[in-house]
């Protein structure tokens, strides 16, 4: 695969990532998700105690995340793929704890979390990882 | 001068930018895990007793009831809560919030609570409800809301089994048990519960939890924090009272 397809990849994945996360926050701060409805749409994730780090969402951790990822992806340097590394692989980590909180201490799952977490933020590690692995410049 | 190292080769540079990007990532993944434990939920320090449960009727002891209502009854303000026993955010509100409302605007005497039961998600909220009512006629359904909520399980899974009506009630000090189970099938309860479900759907409410605040006699508004956190109320019930 060569440098060029990575970066789009990269570049594709960092733009879904940035949608969806722009999604979570803006559910975070819909006064609807704080409610039960007959329908069973109880937001128990993005509403859970876990959902805000020192008075900060962690769905708007996220969108931040991923401008910054998309940011560096565009700027596209011998630094900004280190930094970019650096951020999948911290996201990567992150991921990884979120999903355990869901599935065994908040016990649910949150749809667009969960595509956040299980698809979008390991094709963006793994894609980091092989394009700072091959950079020849 | 003798060549220097051939550590800046294209392959020396890439292991060494993906060690630092390692070395980064696990000091920052670290920290923001570490963060969401210690932190998680907001502030400590603004917000008091934010996560923690009241271990039973602890929080509402002293506190005087009259029906549905907790607190001051000469109070100025009133919050007006709907709620559903079997709804899993009502429990994070009395679990996150409530504890700090009651301390700081309740036990002082500036704000009354009025619960306003709901019971739309199953059999299991009306049977919870109808006993929390009851229980009410003894000016006790703050000390039983809090138990329900406390052991609240999986929505209707069938988690308020006779056995478990009679852990609670027999958990509240000074409740006539019996007096309880037998008003909740009377119908002053259902009467009780049919007015409440009418006036929800006067003010259009769509779920559970949902707040309103009364300022004296004047019409109830609705209140829609952005959490269910003590700061995302006090601000909202620090205005009622300048009001």
């Amino acid at each position: 695969m060569s440098d060029r397809i990575l970066r789009i990849a990269l570049l594709a994945v960092t733009g879904a990532g940035v949608a969806v996360a722009a999604y979570l926050t803006w559910v975070h701060f819909q006064p609807d998700s704080l409610i039960c409805t007959g329908g069973g749409g109880c937001e128990k994730v993005q509403d859970s105690e876990y959902s805000v780090i020192a008075g900060i969402p962690v769905a708007v951790l996220g969108l931040g995340a991923w401008v910054a990822a998309l940011a560096l992806a565009l700027w596209d340097s011998e630094l900004a793929r280190t930094l970019l590394t650096a951020l999948s692989l911290v996201a990567l980590a992150f991921a990884v704890y979120l999903v355990i909180l869901q599935l065994f201490v908040i016990d649910a799952i949150c749809v667009w979390c969960m595509v956040n977490d299980v698809v979008l933020v390991p094709l963006l590690a793994a894609l980091a990882l092989v394009r700072v692995r091959r950079a020849d410049a | 001068m003798p060549p220097l190292p051939k550590s800046n080769t294209p392959a020396k540079r890439n292991n060494r930018n993906l060690f630092i990007a390692l070395a980064v990532a696990a000091v920052v993944a670290a920290a923001l895990i570490v963060g969401s434990i210690v932190l998680r939920g907001g502030s400590d320090s603004s917000s008091g007793t934010t996560g923690t449960t009241s271990s039973g009727t602890a929080l509402v002891a002293g506190i005087p009831q009259s029906g549905t209502i907790l607190g001051n009854p000469d109070a100025k303000v009133t919050m007006v809560q709907y709620e559903d026993f079997q709804c899993p955010i009502c429990r994070e509100y009395t679990v996150d919030a409530l504890p700090a409302i009651v301390n700081e605007y309740v036990k002082t005497g500036k704000v009354k609570l009025d619960y306003h039961g709901l019971s739309f998600l199953g059999t299991d909220s009306v049977k919870a409800l109808r006993v929390a009512l009851a229980a009410g006629k003894q000016n006790k359904l703050w000390e039983v809301a809090e138990l329900f909520y406390e052991q609240q399980g999986d929505e209707n899974s069938g988690w308020v089994t006779d056995e478990k009506v009679n852990e609670i009630l027999a958990q509240v000090p000074g409740l006539d048990a019996d007096k309880v189970l037998a008003d909740a099938e009377s119908p002053a309860i259902t009467a009780e519960i049919e007015k409440v479900n009418q006036e929800a759907s006067d003010r259009d409410v769509q779920g559970t939890p949902t707040f309103f605040i009364a300022i004296g006699a004047g019409e109830p508004y609705r209140l829609a924090p952005t959490s269910l956190t003590p700061d995302a109320f006090r601000p909202a019930l620090d205005d009622a009272l300048q009001g």
